[in-house]
């Protein structure tokens, strides 16, 4: 190489090298300026309230067919859900990744940031970590009812992608400490979230926001023991007993857990954007529901159905067949308002839960029956039968009342709660595997039998196999008519 | 031109002899200019030597050499230059330097054979030592489609194009397979050395079947009149100049610079053609039955009795029930057609009765020929300071669909100017100016017309009559009510309001261009600082109108894109001994991005109908989604080229980036690639006179990619307040700070032979590349919550083989016969995942189908339900169905009469990839006339139809009626001798006896008893591509016209016909959009058929 060549490269590089070097520091451009890197605990608090809201009551195919297995509603021409075909939609993968990502996961955030917040005053704290907690007992117990054994232990761990899963059982046990102690924690003289809260943030309605959060997660401890009765009688019966003597559960529809949606989109009732902003015709009422409610003239149909023009008596359409629209009952304007609340735990279902405690003989106030006929005039009450003839005519049949009605305990309430949880259909599908009433068939052309649990996600099985065929081996085969470990018997 | 020629060389030559009387016996120096004979464009890299002294000179990038130190005396001088004829002279060194300046004639040898490299570096065919195939921009202009990269399709081979079939759709480019498992795969266009952004905003929900539009690609606003040649540089060890954004290979544009020779050139372009649905790819209809999903709409819910399959209501008002048909129903698995029925029907939006018959005028009434037009003008000239050009072009083509319009301007400006005999400045402004209006819609969606005829029509709906219907008083008269009262549709528009009211439109407006500065500071070095825009800002507005299905909305989305590249590049040409030259280069590029996004919808409806305005939205308006993106990437790199007696050649080349991407300890990363070349033809010249050209290659090369903007911080979503209370949730994707580049390594060998003096010839490489490290979002367990991991994981492998070669059978002085072929394959695999993850899933389809990555298997396995097996050897097997099986016979229900499926979802039921693509065209010269036609092939490769499971089970195709083999109606009730007998054995062996029933869409061929391995079908196709055919007037005509110098006509035809597929009733080719989500179809539009006329002036 000749001297000039060289300098020319030597020169060439040092300006080059000059360029390049003068502007590093570049990585400090890779933070994304339209979105926060950190945020207010309230807000992902809020919006696990509101995610669990729309889970427990949308009644859109690709994730909420309770309503349909409840045999309460059947669809019109696409039947593919009312004979349980939860693969096309995934429908399993949509519930799943909905209770861990939108609502555990953003409870779990909240969490350390209200931990690590050294500003908020300790009692608000306190507080606001328990109302969290309880929230996310109702969560896992959920995706328990569903599935089964899921990831618990290892479960919201970004160290293990394939976290192990936990029996379901011994989750359960775990929800219930977790719950006293939540409970225990709770302080009434303190605040809460405040209007952050979706359910009881409203003061004019709820002057005290804690003391309804006691009523609420008592009656959801009422709940889990209730559920574990013919699991583990001992457990069911001390944590019935114990909730019940709190003196502290939901005890009048106004204490009802209710989210109130807002009139207008985004946030309004996801039934109304699934029934009528879609513009579609996919559900009729079944006639499962509507000949076994005409039997007995009850005065919950005004408010459940609506008649299509040219119909006069309510009637079903044949569930799991295709059924033309027009010649079968609707769900009733009521339920379709974009405003109508989202119901997570109301007073009808907490006396149907004191009722079978009582008639399982476990030492709570009242009788089977006083509770059995205080759910079933709660449910009238809150779906507008406010006079209180509704009521008795009602009761006053031979069918209805407590001492006259058909069969067991079981079936007695099994019948009624199936009635009274019209639009709550995940409360109502985990009550109907538990007392095995009312009677579903499963229809002709169904892929499966009446599912006993869903299926776990087609993502377990790709993502963390090993995992899940552990899990699927130990329920007992990963299997939609596998029973779960609480609705053995 | 000859004759000047001539001259020149003479008076050199007088020049010479007059230098020679005066010459002294001391040292001088010879030195002076080779250029090309034709056209005056220096060569640099030509040898020129003196044998008698051993010594020589290369010329410098700008062609002028200098041999110092040479005695007086007189010498031989040779100068030699690959693709040109050998020039011999002689030289008398007296008392002065000598001046030769030498213009060398081309030879026939390796003509056009020069290469435009990485950072535009030009390569003589010799010097290359990686694989890189040219395309004849002739092909491309000849067509003059508004998609030009379309036509890229069959012209490399390892290129694989999928067009697209959508007016202004985006078409899908992949060279040498995919690479990165979830990045960006289509390869970098550089036009004129300014990177060229090829993104689209299409989204990942639209890739993967759902609602949106397709708004093409932006490498479609070049203009194609403009280009003056593409290189297609494929392995990385041609592409890792260009630092990360050259890993998937990068197609090289130069764009014309002036006519060559002096004086003012002017080129006139007009063409017209017409385009029409290829009809071997649009549904063909069953003529027996009409709407519905079988007997249920009227007791006795009997599927004997016709008027079970009917509305049945009082229409008259005489107390009797007339049959109405099942409107709100969108398949045709309803009453069996009778022309002697009387049924009420939709029409103006009103129930009137008629016949009950098959439709007159099926949705291919419904499809108009598309039409396009375009003209351009170029003005070009050089002079003695430089070039100019100028040119306009003006396109506008109308769809296949109705209300459909895509237009565009295309200015171009350019020029150099020669500021000192040192100093040259070029520079170059272009703009283009899309407008798109009606762009098709795509995915499971109303606004996609293809997915209401592929999968749920009725087939007594006459869309002549439903026209007629819109157009009478433009209300959305459907056949799809939701109700007798007619208000609104229940799931489909009339297609012609949905074409007329919910339609989009958009526009982007381009600027690219550069300014450069070129400095010759020594003949053997030159320096370029340039300094390159490329911007768009683009404007789509989305509407639904207020009768629509939809909730009526406007939506608007803005974005802006821009890029800015600052480079400083020297080149080096050096003449180290007479054999061995240097050449090489060292430069710097910094990389600015920049993308700003706005995209804001109406809120539950619109205040007024038909005013598209955020203003009208019916509730408040929520937060629009905004983004912006900006990315910055410093590189510093060198080439250094070694090239022995033109024969032998090493080249080595690194760059070093530092991204803004990537964490600040990651951020930095290198490209080294080495690549060697063996001209040994060059050693067998005289031995082997048969083997004109015989040239082996090899290399090695490193490349890396940059994280996704974004991927190191974590931050959260933001949902509209819910009422007044703020709303934040996690992300689903967590990400990374401690992510690394992703590499590719890839090395590749190959051989370059001509033979028979260039009769026969071909090429021939294969290589493996692996890319690990990968940059992937890991779908997670989402019990983690999240749904997927950013990490550094993963090893994806390519290898392949690609072969191109051409053959001339016929070559007289008047005619010419060619064949050219591209063949490829590629087979691909992932290696390796993330830790404890086997699988990433890339997309999920209706009826649990899924595109997945997955370890062990080719890039894009499908997997979903798939029948059971019955094997002697395995007993009856779930779930674990190998994709091809041979031999295990499938398990029928011996209660039901349909297919068993497996409960499982995971199983593996196709592979996208294709065993092999190719293509082969012939072109024939006679005279002026010139006739070329171009077959493109693939094997192998599958497809998951949603259009066929959904579409065989509403009861649309004609497989789904007519008679059994009992003679029988296959719909009729299986007590009365209908169904069908499924091929198959029961759980225990035997030959399935069970008839299976067909009397509504639960039948057994659709998706409903089917798995989703139904519906795989092989992609495999011969299409006849192109034909074109071309006459240039005689010049002798020309003539006589004056100004004009040329005038040349020219008819192409494009997808003239699909030889041979096995995907009934759509193009094997047919997809959602550009990007990694392949492998399916749904809604899938039909091909088109598209015959060109062009003419074309020069003057």
């Amino acid at each position: 190489m000749t001297l000039t060549m060289k300098k020319f490269i030597i020169t060439i590089t040092a300006t080059i090298m000059l360029l390049v070097v003068g502007c590093s520091n570049i990585t400090n451009i890779n933070t994304d300026p339209k979105r926060p890197a950190t945020v207010p605990a309230p807000t992902l608090f809020s919006s696990a309230e509101r995610s669990f809201s729309n889970f427990m009551t949308n009644t859109n195919v690709n994730r909420n067919i309770f309503r349909l297995i409840d045999q309460y509603w059947t669809e019109t021409t696409y039947t593919d859900e009312s004979n349980y075909n939860l693969v096309s939609r995934a429908i399993p993968d949509n519930n799943w990744n909905i209770l861990y990502r939108d609502v555990i996961k953003d409870l779990s955030n909240a969490t350390t940031i209200i931990n690590n917040d050294k500003t908020i005053d300790p009692k608000v704290k306190k507080n606001e970590l328990a109302c969290i907690e309880i929230l996310n007992v109702y969560a896992y117990s959920e995706l328990v009812n569903i599935y089964g054994n899921v990831p618990y232990t290892q479960a919201l761990n970004v160290k293990i992608p394939n976290p192990k899963y936990d029996d379901a059982n011994s989750i359960y046990k775990n929800l219930i400490k977790r719950l006293n102690s939540a409970i225990g924690n709770l302080d009434k003289n303190a605040a809460g979230f405040g209007t952050a809260d979706l359910i009881y943030g409203n003061s004019t309605k709820f002057p005290n926001q804690i003391s309804e959060w006691i009523k609420f997660a008592n009656s959801l401890k009422l709940k889990l023991g209730i559920t574990l009765a013919d699991a583990d009688p001992t457990l069911a019966q001390s944590t019935v007993e114990s909730a019940a003597a709190s003196n502290n559960l939901i005890s009048s529809n106004n204490d009802n857990a209710l989210v109130d949606y807002k009139e207008s989109p985004p946030n309004t009732n996801p039934v109304w954007v699934d029934l009528v902003q879609s513009g579609r015709h996919d559900f009729v009422v079944a006639n499962t529901l509507i000949n076994s409610m005409n039997a007995l003239n009850d005065p919950r149909r005004q408010f459940y159905f609506t008649n299509p023009e040219g119909l006069s008596t309510y009637t079903g359409g044949r569930y799991g067949m295709s059924n033309r629209y027009s010649l079968y009952t609707h769900p009733s304007n009521k339920l379709k308002q974009p405003s109508f609340p989202g119901d997570l735990m109301d007073y009808s279902q907490v006396e149907f839960y004191l009722s079978e405690a009582a008639a399982r003989g476990y030492s709570i106030p009242g009788s089977a029956e006083q509770h059995y006929k205080n759910g079933i005039r709660a449910s009238i009450q809150y779906w507008g039968g406010t006079a209180d003839s509704l009521f008795n005519n009602y009761y006053n049949q031979t069918s209805v009342n407590w001492t006259t009605a058909p069969g067991n305990y079981k079936e007695k309430i099994g019948m009624q709660e199936w009635y009274a949880m019209y639009n709550r259909g995940m409360t109502e599908w985990t009550n109907w595997r538990r007392l095995d009433y009312p009677k579903l068939q499963a229809p002709p052309n169904a892929v499966s039998v009446i599912p006993n649990r869903y299926t776990y996600p087609i993502e377990e099985e790709n993502l963390n196999k090993a995992n899940y065929e552990a899990a699927a081996h130990a329920i007992g085969g990963d299997k939609v008519s596998t029973k779960l470990f609480w609705d053995k018997y | 031109m000859k004759k000047v020629l001539l001259n020149t060389l003479l008076v050199s030559c007088l020049l010479f002899v007059g230098m020679i009387s005066q010459a002294k016996a001391q040292q001088r120096s010879i030195k002076g200019k080779v250029t090309d004979a034709s056209n005056g464009d220096p060569l640099p890299g030509a040898n020129v030597y003196i044998p008698k002294l051993n010594i020589g000179a290369a010329t410098g990038v700008n062609g002028t050499y200098v041999i110092s130190s040479v005695p007086t005396g007189t010498y031989t001088v040779t100068v030699t230059y690959v693709g040109y004829k050998k020039y011999t002279t002689t030289v008398e060194v007296a008392d002065h330097n000598v001046t030769l300046n030498v213009k060398l004639q081309a030879s026939n040898v390796g003509l056009n054979q020069v290469f435009v490299t990485a950072q535009g570096e030009k390569k003589t065919k010799n010097e290359l030592s990686y694989s890189a195939q040219q395309v004849q921009p002739q092909s491309i202009q000849s067509v003059h489609a508004q998609n030009f990269t379309n036509l890229l399709s069959g012209k490399v081979s390892g290129l694989d194009v999928r067009p697209s079939n959508t007016m202004g759709g985006s078409t899908n480019m992949v060279l040498r397979g995919i690479t990165s498992l979830t990045g960006n795969n289509q390869p970098l266009f550089v036009i004129d050395g300014v990177p060229f952004a090829n993104s689209n905003t299409n989204t990942g929900a639209e890739q993967a079947g759902f609602r949106g539009y397709d708004f093409g690609n932006a490498a479609n606003d070049l203009n194609p009149d403009n280009i003056a040649s593409i290189d297609v540089l494929k392995g990385a060890a041609a592409t890792a100049l260009y630092g990360e954004r050259g890993a998937n290979g990068v197609i090289v544009i130069t764009t014309k610079q002036g006519n060559k020779t002096k004086g003012i050139g002017v080129s006139l372009n007009a063409g017209v053609g017409i385009g029409y649905v290829d009809k071997s790819t649009f549904p063909k209809y069953q003529h027996e039955y009409g709407a519905g999903y079988g007997a249920y709409y009227a007791p006795p819910f009997d599927p004997t009795v016709t008027k079970s399959f009917f509305f049945n209501t009082d229409m008259t008002g005489n107390g009797k029930a007339d049959l109405v048909v099942p409107f709100t129903e969108d398949a045709s698995y309803g009453a069996k057609f009778n022309k002697n029925l009387t049924v009420y029907q939709w029409q103006d939006g009103k129930l009137v009765p008629k016949p009950w018959v098959a439709a007159a005028h099926g949705p291919m009434y419904f499809m108009k020929h598309a039409v396009d037009n375009h003209q351009s003008i170029f003005v070009d000239g050089t002079t003695n300071k430089g070039y100019y050009k100028i040119g306009y072009t003006r396109k506008n083509e109308t769809g296949i669909l109705p209300n459909s319009d895509l237009g565009k301007d295309q200015f171009n400006l350019g020029g150099s100017y020669k500021l000192t005999e040192k100093l040259k400045a070029t520079g170059s402004v272009n703009f283009t100016k899309t407008s798109g209006l009606g762009r098709y819609g795509n995915g499971y969606d109303n606004i996609n017309p293809m997915t209401n005829f592929r999968q749920w029509f009725e087939t007594n709906v006459d869309l002549k009559q439903q026209q007629q219907s819109y157009f009478h008083d433009h209300n959305n008269d459907t056949w799809n009510y939701a109700g007798f009262a007619g208000q609104k549709p229940i799931f489909w528009d009339n297609q012609y309001y949905n074409r007329y009211q919910n339609y989009e439109n958009d526009n982007r407006n381009r600027y690219y261009g550069f300014a450069k500065l070129r400095y010759d500071p020594a003949s053997w070095v030159n320096i370029k600082g340039q300094i390159s825009l490329d911007t768009y800002n683009w404007f789509q507005q989305q509407r639904i109108a207020y009768q629509s299905i939809d909730i009526p909305q406007y939506e608007r989305y803005n974005r802006d894109y821009s890029e800015y590249n600052y480079k400083l590049v020297a080149n080096f040409n050096k003449q180290l001994t007479k054999d061995l030259k240097l050449t090489g280069l060292l430069g710097g590029n910094i990389r600015k991005q920049r993308i700003h996004s706005i995209d804001q919808s109406t809120n539950g409806g619109l205040g007024v109908p038909g005013i598209y305005a955020l203003s009208n939205s019916k509730n408040a308006l929520t937060f629009p989604t905004e983004h912006y993106n900006r990315r910055d990437v410093d590189g510093a790199f060198a080439e250094a080229t070694l090239v022995y007696k033109n024969m032998l050649v090493l080249d080595m080349t690194d760059r070093r980036d530092v991204s803004s991407t990537l964490p600040k300890k990651n951020d930095t990363y290198y490209y080294p690639s080495i690549s060697g070349a063996f001209t040994f033809s060059e050693l067998t010249k005289n031995s082997l006179p048969w083997l004109s050209y015989a040239k082996i290659h090899a290399s090695y090369a490193e490349v890396g990619h940059d994280a996704p903007v974004y991927s190191i911080h974590n931050s959260y979503d933001t949902f509209a307040p819910f009422g007044g209370i703020a709303l934040h949730s996690n992300p689903g994707t967590l990400n990374n700070p401690e992510l690394k580049p992703e590499r590719t390594k890839e090395y590749e060998v190959g051989i370059n032979t001509e033979f028979l003096k260039n009769r026969i010839g071909f090429n021939v490489s294969y290589y493996k590349s692996n890319t690990i490290d990968q940059i992937i979002p890991a779908a997670v367990s989402r019990a983690t919550g999240y749904n997927a991991f950013w990490v550094n994981a993963g090893n994806v492998e390519n290898r392949g083989w690609e072969v191109s070669g051409f053959i001339r059978p016929v070559q007289t002085s008047n005619f010419v016969w060619t064949i050219n072929a591209n063949w490829s394959r590629n087979r691909n695999k992932v290696i390796s995942l993330a830790p404890g993850i086997s699988n990433l899933q890339l997309a999920v389809f209706q009826n649990g189908v899924s595109l997945n990555a997955t370890v062990g298997q080719p890039y894009g396995t499908l997997k979903g339900t798939d029948f059971m097996y019955y094997n002697d050897n395995m007993s009856p097997k779930v779930g674990t169905g190998p994709a091809y099986r041979k031999g295990g016979e499938k398990i029928v229900n011996p209660n039901t009469g349909y297919y068993e499926k497996s409960g499982t979802s995971n199983n593996v039921i196709g592979n996208i990839n294709p065993n092999w693509t190719g293509s082969i065209s012939n072109t024939f010269e006679y005279k002026n006339f010139s006739l070329s036609f171009q077959v493109d092939l693939q094997n192998g490769g599958d497809i998951y139809s949603l259009d066929m499971a959904y579409g065989l089970a509403t009861g649309l195709y004609p497989s789904t009626a007519g008679l059994n083999s009992k003679g029988k109606p296959k719909r009729s009730p299986v007590s009365q001798g209908g169904g069908v007998l499924l091929k198959g054995v029961t759980p225990t062996g035997s030959p399935n006896k069970t008839w299976a029933g067909a009397t509504s869409f639960a039948n057994p061929w659709g998706y409903y008893w089917n798995p989703g391995r139904a519906f795989i079908y092989d992609a495999s196709f011969i299409k006849l591509r192109q034909v074109d055919i071309s006459y240039s007037l005689p010049q002798r005509l020309v003539s006589n016209l004056g100004l004009v110098r040329g005038i040349d006509l020219s008819l192409v035809g494009r997808n003239l016909w699909i030889i041979q597929k096995n995907i009934p009733y759509s193009d094997p080719q047919a997809g959602t959009s550009a990007g990694n989500i392949q492998g399916f179809q749904g809604g899938a539009y039909p091909s088109v058929r598209n015959i060109t006329f062009n003419i074309s002036l020069k003057f």
